[in-house]
């Protein structure tokens, strides 16, 4: 049994077949700087929470989402961002969330 | 006596030095606690902790008691769990301390995410705490859900599926803070509301109010003078739902099925629906 536990920065793709994922991942910075200390969240296109992790001490993160349109949201002490990313089957996309 | 069962992170501060107040973390990543904690809380580990290791089944009453007593829990302790992923485990463990019949268990509302997020004090240093002799119950069942109690369940009590919208409808098979896996269908339960947990939650991992939690439930069809039974994936999420169902809005007969998609996903020969409806018996 695989646990649900969401792993700071988000699952390495070290021993995972991107061809097989839809991958979603990023850098959240507050004033141009990674941020140390935050959470970001997942939402569907109903804008449905799907997932949340928390952000390395580099500040990044990463899903495994279906193809299809998303929106992150980094929840950081402080403050909060949301931007859109579109997810694509055995694709990697990059997406920065700026705060402040 | 009334026992509150959410705490507040101002409840929890002033209770800091309490010690039969026993602070406890439950995460699946305790590298979390390694790294800092709140200060005097112990860790407990979801995986190694809590399951039997060979069986997929929880530690014995035997087993939990060492547990708890090893890490100096007394019969008579307040316990307060806290942990990251919106409580989920601590959810989790509050409802399996509730299994093995601990009396005064209480979570902290918002867990890790919202005291980090409040800027609130972490300490990395260890308690010690002295060894007690803890003396559990036996399993309540009227808790825990199993697979045949869930079969029976379809089309005539509530089930509640609390994962992801798109997890419910098939579109994907496990989590999207996780890979996407292929040991099991994708799809729900027959009958099942899909409910997720996290409409029952603020940004910040609180709670949302009563009156919010009840008109969700009740809006989404859910007749709560029925038995329930709540599932996801592996039994976490919805035991977080099961807090708010049996512990918060007072509801009497609510099981969590801990084996969940997991197990029903893998089952040979029972129904499964896909889409976004919730399909008949």
């Amino acid at each position: 049994m695989s646990s649900c536990g969401a792993v700071v920065g988000g699952v390495s793709l070290d021993r995972v077949d991107v061809a097989t994922q839809a991958v979603i991942q990023g850098v959240v910075q507050k004033n141009g700087v990674p941020v140390k200390v935050g959470y970001v969240r997942l939402l569907d296109s109903g804008n449905e929470f799907t997932a949340e992790v928390p952000v390395s001490t580099a500040g990044e993160f990463r899903f495994f989402a279906a193809a299809g349109k998303w929106t992150v949201v980094a929840l950081v002490p402080g403050g909060s961002a949301r931007a859109s990313v579109t997810a694509e089957l055995g694709k990697i996309a990059d997406i920065d969330v700026l705060v402040g | 006596m009334s026992i509150e069962v959410l705490v507040d992170a101002d409840w929890a501060v002033a209770h800091l030095a309490d010690p039969k107040v026993v602070f406890v973390e439950v995460d699946e990543d305790t590298a979390a606690y390694d790294t800092n904690h709140i200060a005097g809380a112990i860790k407990i580990n979801w995986r190694t902790d809590l399951q039997d290791g060979t069986r997929r089944d929880f530690v014995s009453k035997a087993g939990f008691e060492a547990l708890l007593s090893k890490n100096g829990i007394a019969n008579d302790d307040t316990i307060v769990l806290y942990g990251g992923n919106n409580n989920w485990f601590a959810a989790y463990a509050f409802w399996y301390f509730r299994l093995y019949g601990h009396q005064d268990v209480r979570l902290l509302d918002g867990g890790r995410k919202k005291w980090e997020l409040d800027g609130r004090e972490l300490v990395a240093e260890v308690p010690a705490r002295a060894a007690t002799t803890y003396v559990a119950t036996e399993q309540d069942r009227t808790l825990r859900a199993f697979r045949d109690d869930v079969l029976n369940a379809i089309g005539t009590q509530n089930l509640v599926d609390v994962r992801s919208p798109d997890e419910y409808a098939g579109r994907l098979l496990a989590p999207a803070h996780l890979p996407q896996e292929a040991s099991q269908v994708g799809g729900h339960i027959p009958t099942a509301a899909n409910i997720p947990w996290s409409k029952a939650a603020n940004e910040d991992g609180t709670f949302k109010s009563i009156d919010e939690l009840k008109a969700l439930y009740t809006g989404a069809g859910v007749d709560l003078g029925k038995d329930t039974i709540a599932y996801c994936r592996i039994g976490e999420r919805s035991a977080h739902t099961w807090f708010v169902l049996h512990e918060l809005l007072g509801v009497k007969n609510v099981k969590n099925y801990d084996g969940s998609w997991t197990e029903y996903g893998s089952l040979v020969g029972v129904p499964v629906a896909l889409g976004d409806e919730p399909g008949n018996a």
